[in-house]
């Protein structure tokens, strides 16, 4: 599904934030991101995502190489991918159902469509009696589930989550984790970068370790150190 | 890639009550810029047919000089007779020129009482056969060096004068309605730009969730177009109002009948500016489209 090689990434002034990276993920699995801050997680994600663009090296997503996308065809990679951030990245003037309707219609879903799926989403993620409530309405972990319902409304094939925890309680992180963990099991591929030890150690999933932009460890069942 | 022609729609309407100010400072320069051409249009139209009247009316006058002898006055009709550039000509007396100056001068009394029967020159009445500036330029040359002409008169320096007053005009007004749509699209450029930065948030979410560019792009593009457009519908009442007020009444003016053509119909006025409109749909579309252009990229 995913599959970088030998990936280097560098920003303005030498700043190196990924060096010679290279994996492969296969459909359906959970992948954990960790290291320490500027290790290169939020990079790769963004990579993945293309919203930056390789020095060298070849980043693959469901077989096809994206940097040879051409810049029309960027979009309808992005329809693929959901992603979720640690600044739940909601819009405050809409509510929960506009917020999760709003990634249906830029895309240009009809209108019965987004009624039958937008509701089914929201039961999914627990909110469907919020769905009218506003952002600044809602506990930090009801905005990271809006924030998830809206990622995967669209079924994408992959979920990218850069540190969905960090602004949440470790109770409301389990919450979420344990979300994430159902939307993996219907199938969809999930790469979250993380700081958060505990969850890391008790899921026991594939873990890869990033050091100043090195690929340090790929652990299957691994744990955060 | 359905493009869903409702929410696009209700998103451009509800875009253009964000900042209203600023899109009312829009629609009134694009107004401006336009009736500034409407009017130059209007004008040109209205001096157009102006020349041509006037060029029916040519007529030369010879007036002659009080001690002229009736050979010099009967060589100057030979010469008339056989002149091909001469269609007609006629001779007005002594008798005939004074009651035509006691007609003219009949509002002033002053005048009249001190006119004299002698005092009003007699003169030839020579109708050109080609009353372009140039020939009758030529045939003022010939019969000024007569003997026993005091001067030849000519309205060509009037028309003449007409002529380049009114192409001045016309460039002048037309330059500044070039400047002030350089101006309209400038704003409305700006305007969407605002409108762009205050909905950097959606933006960032539609680029994330995999909105493509045009359907990004496209409101905001609307946007431009339609506070154009209002612009342009601006124009039309000014415009109307504009004829009402000044076109009509200078028309109407007795003493002014240089403007005569200027009795502009209401269906004249909303005809000319249907393509004001559309050159107000096309600032609309430049400054948007400069606007988007720029600033969204993948």
């Amino acid at each position: 599904m995913i599959k970088l090689e030998n990936v280097t990434k560098v920003y303005k002034g030498d700043v190196v934030a990924l060096k010679d990276g290279s994996f492969e993920i296969g459909k359906g699995e959970f992948v954990f991101l960790v290291g320490p801050s500027g290790s290169g997680k939020s990079t790769l994600l963004r990579l993945l995502n293309h919203e930056e663009g390789p020095q060298a090296g070849r980043i693959y997503v469901a077989g096809k190489d994206i940097g040879e996308l051409s810049s029309w065809k960027i979009p309808y990679l992005r329809r693929n991918i959901g992603s979720v951030y640690q600044d739940y990245k909601l819009l405050p003037n809409k509510t929960v159902y506009e917020n999760v309707a709003f990634a249906l219609e830029v895309i240009g879903r009809p209108r019965h469509v987004v009624k039958t799926q937008v509701p089914a989403i929201l039961e999914l993620v627990g909110l469907a009696k919020k769905r009218k409530n506003y952002p600044d309405e809602l506990s930090g972990g009801e905005q990271q589930r809006v924030s998830i319902a809206r990622a995967f409304v669209n079924r994408p094939l992959i979920l990218l989550a850069d540190e969905p925890t960090g602004n949440l309680d470790p109770a409301t992180s389990v919450g979420i984790m344990r979300l994430l963990d159902r939307i993996n099991r219907t199938g969809t591929t999930v790469v979250m970068a993380t700081h958060d030890r505990s969850i890391v150690d008790t899921m026991r999933r594939r873990v890869i370790e990033l050091d100043r932009g090195t690929i340090i460890r790929d652990q299957a069942r691994g744990v955060y150190e | 890639m359905a493009l869903n022609v409702g929410y696009v729609g209700r998103e451009t309407w509800h875009n253009l009550g964000r900042n209203p100010t600023l899109t009312i400072a829009s629609i009134i320069t694009v107004a401006i810029a336009l009736t500034l051409a409407g009017v130059a249009r209007l004008v040109s139209e209205g001096t157009d047919d102006l020349a041509d009247k006037f060029r029916g009316d040519v007529e030369l006058i010879i007036f002659l000089e009080p001690e002229i002898t009736e050979e010099q006055r009967r060589a100057i009709e030979t010469s008339l007779d056989d002149n091909p550039e001469v269609r007609e000509w006629t001779f007005v007396g002594q008798q005939e020129a004074y009651e035509e100056a006691q007609e003219l001068f009949k509002d002033q009394p002053v005048i009249l009482d001190l006119l004299e029967p002698e005092d009003v020159p007699t003169s030839f009445r020579v109708e050109p056969t080609n009353p372009d500036a140039d020939s009758v330029l030529a045939l003022r040359n010939i019969y000024g060096q007569e003997a026993g002409v005091a001067s030849v008169e000519s309205a060509t320096e009037a028309i003449r004068a007409i002529q380049e007053l009114t192409r001045q005009l016309n460039f002048g007004v037309f330059f500044a309605s070039a400047i002030s749509a350089g101006v309209a699209v400038l704003l409305i450029y700006n305007a969407i730009r605002t409108a762009m930065f205050a909905r950097r948030r959606e933006i960032e979410v539609m680029k994330l969730v995999g909105a493509t560019n045009w359907f990004i792009r496209v409101p905001f593009i609307l946007e431009g177009m339609v506070q154009a457009l209002l612009g342009g519908l601006l124009t039309i009442g000014l415009l109307l109002g504009l004829n009402r007020v000044l076109f009509q009444s200078l028309a109407d003016n007795r003493y002014f009948e240089l403007f005569e053509n200027f009795d502009f119909t209401n269906a004249t006025v909303i005809s000319k500016s249907l393509v004001l409109v559309a050159v107000g749909a096309a600032i609309g579309a430049l400054g948007s489209g400069f606007a988007v252009g720029r600033f969204l990229d993948v």
